[in-house]
């Protein structure tokens, strides 16, 4: 080993090259920031290893597998290296592991403390052996000694060819910032980081993510979950599953693409908090009043609205029928109350479940009971059913004697039902209005997040209990008669329109075969359905009533269970994306949805624009199709530069879930604008699109 | 009519209860270690509960691995692997590499390997499907896990203290030695649950 050099001759600004090692799949070289020396004066150096395509090395947590790589160096007395500062490392997944590190190229940054006592003329001669992991699918052992000689000059240090380099490597050390305030608690086997933003902070903040530094702190792999609160954000981690003991202070590095000061600041935070009891961390920002009256008078507003969306109208057809039957008998407020009662228990149940499943950390958002095949089977076979029934092909109960008019026995529970139908249909429709109330209430506490729940099904409730409660509005009502069966046979065809559209978000989801398992179930509920109408009425005999309504409840179980058997085993065959995904379409070439390409959009100034969308979400699609028809919005996307991407979420997709809880969203549709500024925060767009929207924000974008 | 609503109701709370049963188990350190059944190199079929009332310990493998390589290559492995067997510990080492990936072969292949490096387990468990693997929580091969004679998981974790696949670097405490000697004694497991670390477990 050579440490020390003493040249008697001419001194070289420039440094001596360092000559690289190379591993099978790495190239490692110590470089340094300046080309020479002063005595006594700290400089950095860094020892960058550049991986081949694909293949990544690890940060000093490599998270499930792998390991840090590591320096040993081998100076005399006199010269001082720093342990090794690291920049934030990426999240390198594959499923179900994560680990974390680093592709392309890696700058691993330490620094030098040059001796008092060097004298000009010298060289200063560094060295040290470099031992990393390299891994593809595969991981190969990389090491070698890497060496580096700088002159000796009394005057000051000359920057290197590789001093911007360092320089930039040094914008992604971790940074310690005190007017972010972040504390820390573990619930529920959650680890929940909380940031307070300063107050001069405007900007959004956008995704983030924790690298923790201790072992068995949380598991890579897991979705980190950001909710957004009015003074910053939590971020909720799962915890370690093997459940080793938690540590009193946690360590680590939080990472906003957005800069924690503004646009293309410091992207690294570090995180070094004590621990605390978790209820005075979460109550910390109680909801703010004004926040929650807001989305409160939206909720209700965008349940009004609720009612003309495409979604809503044939059960609203039903609705309205059911009036007109029940509009003479008096009493009716009973049914509008029936039918509130039934809108707000299924909103209720449905916000319930969400919230449940987003305590235990599922990444869910409103209208994910639509993501399941099976929901998707039982609510066709139940609409294709009353729409039978609404053709006439078989009557259920008391419905011949109702409709004549002698009666509303069983109609109290019927209203309660169309309530139960119109919000299980309704929920693919996210309002105007009713987007970002949703978004909001999920990020509140419990009680808050059901007030605004419950705001929205009133509002969605409440044409109907106006009409009901106030007997001179149904002066306006039409009266009875021949043409109400006409009517109610025509409403059927709505129905089995709202069945086929099902089918084929079903077949989108689940496949060809699981549609096709599914219509052949409707074939047999249809079959058991006329079986019943022609011989379990009222009318046949009783052997032959019972056998009729024994053969059709068996048919409709036997039916149900095979297609749910047949949908289980296809959806389990096809797990890949939708076809919507990814496909050309009005034109326009879309791009699947990935948070670490739009990060490499964002971060190259690249116009982007996001379609969040589903095939089970109605105004997506009627928005698509009205706003990408338009020659003018194409022109203008592809004027703009811009790259499209779409967020598919007809099923179930965790990371897309996520990105929407970025933005405060817990449902489709949105659609996010960026423009050409990068770190400059996104334009959303409204939930209704028209090309004049579109070309208007693009406008005023450039 | 108002049935229906029911069973529209109790519908909706089924699929939510099963959406909650998807969470995915680890083996804890203290509770009984998850059961299962596989079959070896040999064709043989091993179920954990089989070895009820002896120690029993699970390897996960991958010789391409350079951090298993460097376990075999300085014999580290298989004296741990001899020393075991002369006090009754059942070893096994398992493989979950899925068809195709690295470290998947054919039993025979698995059983030429095996006799190439010395290697002395009970038994090679073929986990090609991933399912002991995923239920265990394995992450990095090695992956180490301790089972008490009553069923209980008494380690999780690294196999040493040296993540590296230097064969220079002599580990200062080998943890799987260390907690079974412990155990053996009666005494409590100090250092029961380590990150573990290796190469990614190729599922």
């Amino acid at each position: 080993m050579i440490f020390w050099l003493a040249v008697g001759f001419t001194v070289l600004t420039a440094p001596v090259a360092a000559i690289p090692v190379r591993s099978a799949h790495t190239e490692a070289e110590l470089i340094s920031e300046v080309s020479s020396v002063q005595p006594g004066r700290p400089f950095w150096v860094a020892l960058r290893l550049k991986m081949d395509p694909e293949w990544h090395t690890y940060w000093l947590n490599p998270g499930d597998s792998g390991t840090a790589t590591t320096l040993q160096w081998q100076q005399p007395a006199g010269v001082q290296a720093s342990p090794i500062r690291w920049p934030y490392p990426q999240r390198i997944s594959a499923p179900p592991l994560a680990s974390y590190g680093y592709e392309g190229t890696v700058y691993l940054l330490s620094e030098i403390q040059a001796p008092a006592d060097l004298k000009p003329g010298q060289k200063l001669a560094l060295r040290a052996k470099a031992e990393w992991l390299e891994c593809k699918v595969e991981c190969l052992p990389g090491a070698g000694t890497v060496a580096l000689e700088l002159p000796v000059q009394a005057e000051a240090a000359v920057p290197s060819a590789h001093a911007d380099a360092i320089a930039s490597a040094r914008g992604r050390l971790p940074v310690t910032v005190a007017d972010w305030k972040l504390r820390a608690a573990v619930q529920q086997g959650q680890l929940i980081l909380r940031a307070t933003r300063p107050e001069w902070f405007a900007g959004e903040i956008g995704p983030v993510i924790f690298f923790p530094e201790q072992d068995l702190l949380i598991e890579p792999a897991a979705p980190q979950v950001l909710e957004a609160r009015p003074d910053g954000f939590l971020l909720k981690l799962k915890r370690s599953a093997v459940g080793a003991a938690i540590p009193e202070r946690i360590a680590g590095v939080l990472v906003a693409p957005a800069g924690w000061r503004g646009a293309g600041s410091e992207q690294a935070l570090s995180a070094r908090v004590a621990l605390e009891p978790a209820a005075a961390v979460l109550s910390a920002g109680a909801p703010d009043l004004a926040g929650l009256l807001v989305a409160v008078a939206f909720a209700f507003l965008g349940g009004i609205i609720l009612n003309l969306m495409p979604c809503v109208l044939p059960v609203l057809s039903i609705k309205v029928l059911g009036f007109v039957q029940e509009a003479r008998t008096g009493h009716s407020w009973r049914y509008g109350l029936a039918f509130t009662a039934g809108v707000l228990a299924s909103f209720w149940l449905l916000a319930g479940g969400l919230l449940l499943l987003r305590a235990g950390g599922e990444q869910l958002g409103w209208g994910f009971q639509l993501q399941s095949p099976p929901f998707l089977v039982i609510l066709c076979a139940v609409l294709f059913l009353f729409g039978l029934n609404l053709f006439g092909i078989f009557e259920v109960g008391t419905a011949l004697t109702r409709l004549g008019g002698a009666g509303p026995t069983g109609g109290l529970g019927g209203s309660f039902f169309s309530g139960v139908l119109a919000t299980t249909v309704a929920t693919p429709c996210t309002a105007p209005f009713m987007g970002s109330a949703l978004g909001y209430a999920l990020t509140q506490p419990t009680w808050a997040a059901l007030l605004v729940f419950t705001a929205l099904g009133l509002g969605m409730a409440s044409p109907y209990l106006l009409l009901s409660l106030s007997p001179a509005l149904l002066r306006f009502v039409p009266k009875p008669g021949a043409w109400m069966e006409t009517f109610k046979q025509a409403m059927g065809f709505l129905l089995m329109g709202t069945v086929v559209w099902l089918g084929w978000v079903l077949g989108l989801q689940a496949g060809v075969g699981a549609l096709a398992a599914l219509l052949a179930a409707l074939v047999v509920l249809g079959a058991a359905a006329w079986a019943l109408g022609k011989w379990g009425h009222m009318a046949a005999p009783a052997p032959t009533r019972l056998t009729a309504r024994v053969l059709a409840a068996l048919g409709i179980v036997g039916a149900l269970g095979m297609a749910l058997v047949g949908v289980e085993q296809q959806s389990a065959a096809s797990s890949g994306p939708t076809q919507a995904t990814a496909t050309p379409s009005e034109g326009i070439r879309w791009e699947a949805f990935s948070p670490q390409r739009l990060a490499a959009l964002r971060a190259a100034g690249t116009p982007v624009f996001i379609d969040f969308t589903a095939a089970w979400c109605l105004s997506c699609q009627v928005n698509e199709r009205v706003a990408f028809s338009s020659p003018q919005v194409r022109e203008a996307f592809a004027r703009g530069g811009f790259v499209m991407i779409k967020a598919d979420w007809t099923k179930r997709d965790a990371t897309i879930a996520q990105a929407l809880a970025q933005f405060g969203r817990s449902g489709v549709p949105l659609y996010v604008l960026y423009g050409p500024t990068a770190g400059a925060p996104p334009r959303i767009l409204p939930e209704v699109l028209t090309p004049d929207i579109i070309v208007k924000a693009l406008q005023e974008l450039s | 009519m108002k049935r229906k609503a029911f069973v529209m109701a109790a519908l909706s709370l089924a699929l939510v209860a099963a959406n909650v049963s998807t969470v995915q188990a680890d083996a804890l350190v203290g509770q009984s270690a998850p059961s299962f059944t596989a079959t070896d190199t040999n064709g043989k079929s091993h179920a954990l509960a089989d070895f009820k009332g002896k120690y029993v310990v699970l390897e996960w493998t991958n010789y391409d691995c350079p951090f298993v390589v460097k376990q075999y290559s300085t014999q580290a492995m298989q004296e741990m692997q001899k020393m075991a067997a002369g006090k009754g510990v059942v070893w096994l080492s398992v493989n979950s590499s899925a068809a195709g990936k690295q470290g998947n072969y054919p039993a025979e292949k698995w059983n030429t390997l095996a006799k190439e490096k010395g290697a002395a387990p009970k038994a090679i468990l073929l986990d090609g499907d991933g399912k002991i693997g995923q239920l265990y929580g394995a992450k990095t091969t090695p992956h180490m896990y301790i089972i008490n004679p009553e069923g209980k998981l008494i380690y999780n974790g690294a196999i040493d203290d040296k993540p590296t696949t230097d064969a220079a670097t002599k580990p200062q405490t080998n943890y799987v030695a260390a907690a079974l000697t412990e155990a053996m004694a009666g005494k409590p497991v100090t250092v029961a649950t380590t990150r573990p670390y290796g190469c990614s477990v190729k599922y």
